[in-house]
């Protein structure tokens, strides 16, 4: 994994000590709460409901076990003892302290972590494939393209104040396991037919108020142009994007105003006005920054690890845990762990202090010091010898963390909502748990298949509600909780973005609805298809007639 | 009726207004008939100490199960805590008032923050 030099860290100290220095001028007085707001944004500190949120950059989902033992020891230490995983994969602290904040920062420094730009109208932390470097499928090691991303654009002089936040995903996989069609800028890594590396630049996707699944507005920009294709579309949005009303300062609504077309040209015009020479990346230092992701050391094994098979054969939790949250790696004897969050009375992407120390242990000793978090708020283990994985999901499975369910019905992304967001509108988390004990049953879990339920406790939809095969949506209706479901989201290559099903519903008659849904799916469904296939097939209306027949 | 509550600067708790000074405990906080000016006139000191809280505002706070509820339930959870982990938060030290305050039924808008927000 990427290394930080004596460059980065003396940056990330020196920002860590201007904060200090902030925080100690507004405890003074000498800066307003309207002076001080955006300085506290930039380094990732929100005043939230209960207390101040820590929003920690992850950077590419990236972590090794030092790190995380870091991120243990700071929510023990300054927090009550846990941290959430969220869908940006980032982690978020619940309970911190204004005074302690700069304290915290230089702990996060010390092993090369920071919350630069996890927040404000700034390029954030970049999301990529939690599988990197693991999985067969890919053509290219996404984290070293994430890594140029975030050097160029951190405190970026010229997109700093952009008109609003701005939020890149990059993958080389065919199976999107990023939401890139769903972010401001998704990179997607392909081969042409000459073999040459390059992008699909797709622009202008995004959830909130207005979600769009972004068009591809150019099929394949060469890798050496990245940073100058870049530098073209942030300049045409600095330029044009919205800056007199927040709901339409995103650079989607821009994309859309313009279309695809008209939008592609104005960045084709601008980058071709930019020398590439100073803008794009010398191949020495991409050489460099690729240094750090070479290939690891891995062992030469058979593809079968008999050790792993009679294991399975004698333990049919085992069996479940592989068939779920196992997948195949790019080298033989060895595979991925997907690490659940989802345990069904748990808070989803929560982990506990000693949660966290389990998992690096587990990195440290078994998944060459490499861990990843993902924007299905799980965690993964991403090169797990074969040989190695009854150990493994032994001390996971003491540890509460081995929740054989991704991509299963009960593995729900769900924000923080109300219980904890001053923006929300209603509570997620509960949702959540209510759907995964109506469905803790692990049997039917595995007959229903990959159904993804996203909860957002507000219009700004942190929880990919848009993107949900069952999408939910907190609102507040005079007043009380209620939630509006839809269906039919894909926040993977398949994108697409849910329909409303019907009129809203109060909390308690939510696991009630999901059943009505899954069981017109089980009764309606053939062959192999998947929940999302069902309903793209059928349409809404069996579902809508499944749900809302009481109410005629 | 209605109280006043803000944030602490320091580290970020929900506290209440009590006759000149800022505590965390609900069931403490002074309680303002709705036409008193008394209310708007603390609303004022408070906005005169920005090195103590953020955002002050006023919010409805009703009778229920024998003691006191902010009517909007987001204000039921700022002065509980998180509904996902019952023993982090004021609501910790349990009690009469806690209970009271979970035990408040119906709902509306917090109608001070509502204007917090339109004033911004």
């Amino acid at each position: 994994m990427y290394r930080y030099d004596a460059i980065d860290r003396e940056f990330v100290a020196d920002r860590a000590a201007e904060f200090r220095g902030q925080v100690a001028r507004r405890l003074a007085g000498e800066l307003t709460e309207d002076q001080f707001k955006p300085l506290r944004l930039m380094n990732g500190l929100y005043l939230q409901l209960h207390a101040y949120m820590l929003r920690v950059a992850i950077p590419y989902g990236s972590m090794d076990s030092r790190q995380l033992r870091r991120l243990a020891h700071i929510a023990r230490t300054y927090d009550k003892g846990y941290g959430h995983f969220t869908t940006r994969q980032n982690l978020q602290l619940n309970w911190i302290k204004l005074g302690d904040t700069p304290d915290i920062l230089d702990q996060l420094a010390e092993v090369d972590l920071h919350a630069i730009q996890t927040s404000g109208n700034c390029i954030r932390n970049v999301t990529a494939d939690p599988y990197a470097g693991a999985t067969a499928e890919e053509i290219d090691d996404p984290r070293v393209w994430s890594e140029v991303i975030r050097q160029w654009s951190t405190l970026h002089p010229e997109f700093s104040f952009l008109p609003r936040k701005f939020k890149f995903a990059v993958t080389a996989s065919a199976k999107d396991r990023t939401a890139a069609r769903v972010h401001d800028i998704g990179l997607v890594l392909r081969r042409s037919r000459d073999g040459a590396l390059g992008f699909e630049v797709i622009v202008g996707g995004g959830q909130g108020r207005t979600p769009y699944v972004g068009p591809t507005i150019r099929e394949h920009l060469p890798v050496g142009s990245l940073l100058s294709y870049l530098q073209a579309i942030l300049r045409v949005y600095n330029r044009h994007g919205r800056r007199d009303n927040i709901y339409k300062a995103r650079i989607k609504i821009l994309v859309a105003a313009l279309g695809k077309e008209e939008f592609a040209r104005q960045v084709e015009e601008e980058w071709s006005k930019i020398d590439s020479a100073p803008a794009d990346l010398p191949d020495t230092e991409l050489a460099r920054i690729r240094g750090a992701f070479t290939p690891l050391a891995f062992d030469s094994l058979p593809a079968r690890s008999e050790t792993f098979e009679a294991a399975k054969a004698a333990s049919p939790a085992l069996a479940r845990f592989a068939r779920n949250n196992v997948k195949p790696h790019k080298k033989p004897g060895y595979a991925i762990v997907e690490i659940s969050l989802k345990a069904h009375h748990a808070t989803p992407g929560d982990a506990s202090a000693e949660q966290m120390e389990t998992v690096a242990d587990l990195a440290e000793r078994y998944s060459l010091d490499d861990v990843r978090a993902t924007h299905e708020q799980n965690l993964v283990l991403p090169h797990v010898k074969l040989d190695d994985l009854p150990a493994v999901h032994g001390a996971l499975e003491a540890a509460g963390l081995a929740t054989p369910n991704i991509g299963l019905i009960s593995d729900i992304i769900a924000c923080p909502g109300l219980d904890y967001c001053a923006l929300a509108n209603a509570r997620a988390i509960p949702i959540a748990q209510a759907i995964a004990q109506r469905f803790e049953d692990a049997d039917r879990a595995e007959l229903i298949g990959e159904l993804k339920i996203k909860i957002s406790g507000c219009i700004n939809a942190c929880g990919h509600h848009h993107v949900g095969n069952i999408g939910i949506l907190g609102v507040d209706k005079k007043g009380e909780e209620f939630y509006q479901l839809s269906l039919g989201g894909s926040g993977q290559e398949d994108a697409s973005l849910a329909q409303i099903l019907g009129p809203g519903m109060s909390a308690d008659k939510v696991p009630d609805a999901i059943e009505a849904l899954v069981d017109t799916y089980l009764s309606a469904r053939t062959g192999q298809e998947r929940f999302l296939d069902t309903v793209r097939r059928l349409g809404m209306a069996p579902f809508k007639e499944a749900v809302y027949a009481d109410a005629h | 009726m209605k109280a006043l509550t803000a944030n602490r600067l320091i580290d970020g708790e929900v506290v209440f207004w009590k006759a000149g000074a800022w505590i965390e405990r609900f069931a403490d906080a002074q309680f303002f008939a709705d036409d008193d000016a008394a209310g708007a006139a603390a609303v004022e000191t408070a906005k005169g100490q920005p090195t103590v809280i953020v955002d002050p505002y006023l919010i409805d706070v009703v009778e229920s199960g024998g003691g006191w509820a902010p009517v909007s339930y987001r204000e039921r959870l700022r002065a509980l805590g998180p509904t996902n982990e019952p023993t982090h938060g004021k609501q910790a030290e349990g009690g009469a008032s806690v209970e009271a305050i979970r035990a408040a039924a119906g709902a509306a808008r917090s109608t001070g923050r509502v204007d917090l927000i339109r004033r911004k």
